[in-house]
């Protein structure tokens, strides 16, 4: 199909949108339109659209097609909006209570393994990690040596500037949630 | 720990800007009414199903509302809302394609015919009901609401390219199907 409009359609077409078509058409027009594919096309799928519409238009008013007042949308998207707002709020403070959760179990756990190593009198020997991880006999030999190279070089720091460092981190990433509400709220 | 000490004006009704709707109650109210009946029209015109036009068309409404719509003047406005409706159909659609052919109700596949037949519409619906949806996107933009091509490539979300040779073959194929239309009418009669 070859894509080939007509120079008169323009005229057409404002016939047609001003209802004066074929009336207010001259004679040569309307033979150009018998004619003429394209416009005859026009001719006959515009005025068919247009009446369509009003009718349709028409039929929202009086057959009460256009159900819901403009008050009950706006009420609706209002309590939408707002829904979406709390969501956007809750994520990054869910976020960083996730992340201060996960800080505060390493901690305790780091403390927990401190106080073994220093040979706390509440906790019996037999607890070492070093011996627990001897128990995963089953783990392939690499995993095994990492987690014990892990617990070495922990126990090597101070405990006080590893949890220092812990604590650090925890406040950072509650302030990053603080921040990043405090943005949102803004925008 | 709830946050909601943090969000009391949310609740309270107070929203904060960002919970804001960009329209007041009375100025949508005005849009609505001159906005409603030709969205509804478009809706109905293409997807064939009154009820299901106005479910989209009260959705279209909502997420006008809380989308951040354009600003300059109400054309605009009107396209975007024409756009949101669009791209609803188009989710519509989707939808039904990925249901079990199956599992689809017969009725679906029929256009049914909105209340209120009149001769025009007599012509038309059937002619429209054999039109692939896309073309009667098309063809109810260009010719109902008499959008250009620009701006039916910007509510449909096609490329403006393509418009003007998709138009062509669609205003083409339902010129053949209304001539047909008129023919058997005159026929039967």
């Amino acid at each position: 199909m070859t894509l080939r409009s007509c120079s008169r359609e323009k005229e057409v077409r404002e016939l047609v949108l001003r209802g004066q078509w074929p009336q207010a058409a001259g004679d040569e027009l309307r033979e150009h339109v018998a004619a003429c594919r394209s416009c005859s096309d026009l001719a006959l799928v515009m005025p068919t659209f247009l009446a369509a519409r009003s009718q349709s238009a028409g039929s929202a008013v009086s057959g009460s097609v256009v159900s819901g007042s403009p008050g009950v949308l706006w009420w609706r998207a209002q309590l939408r909006r707002r829904k979406e707002a709390m969501e956007r709020i809750d994520k990054p403070i869910v976020g960083a209570q996730i992340f201060a959760f996960a800080i505060t179990i390493v901690i305790a756990a780091v403390f927990f393994v401190s106080q073994v190593r220093q040979g706390a009198p509440w906790l019996s020997a037999r607890w070492l990690p070093l011996q627990w991880l001897d128990r995963f006999g089953h783990l392939p030999h690499a995993v095994s040596d990492y987690l014990a190279g892990l617990w070495t070089s922990a126990s090597a720091m101070p405990v006080w500037g590893l949890t220092l460092g812990l604590t650090g981190l925890a406040a950072v990433a509650l302030f990053s949630g603080v921040v990043l509400y405090l943005d949102r709220q803004r925008q | 720990m709830r946050w909601e000490f943090a969000m009391e004006n949310v609740a309270a009704g107070e929203a904060p800007i960002a919970a804001e709707l960009h329209m007041d109650n009375d100025a949508f109210a005005g849009f609505y009414e001159r906005s409603a009946r030709p969205l509804w029209a478009y809706l109905a015109r293409v997807c064939g199903d009154a009820s299901l036009a106005d479910d989209l068309m009260q959705e279209s409404f909502v997420r006008f509302l809380c989308a951040d719509h354009p600003q300059d003047g109400e054309v605009a406005a009107r396209k975007y809302l024409f756009r949101i409706a669009s791209n609803l159909l188009k989710d519509h659609w989707r939808r039904a394609k990925s249901t079990p052919i199956d599992d689809v109700p017969e009725e679906i596949f029929a256009v049914s015919q909105p209340s209120g037949q009149s001769e025009s519409r007599a012509i038309l619906d059937p002619a429209l009901a054999l039109m692939r949806p896309r073309d009667r996107q098309l063809l109810w933009l260009a010719y109902a609401e008499g959008y250009s091509h620009r701006e039916i490539a910007e509510v449909t979300g096609l490329a403006s390219a393509s418009i003007r040779l998709l138009l062509f073959r669609a205003r083409r194929k339902i010129a053949a199907l209304l001539r047909d239309q008129s023919a058997g009418k005159r026929g039967a009669q």
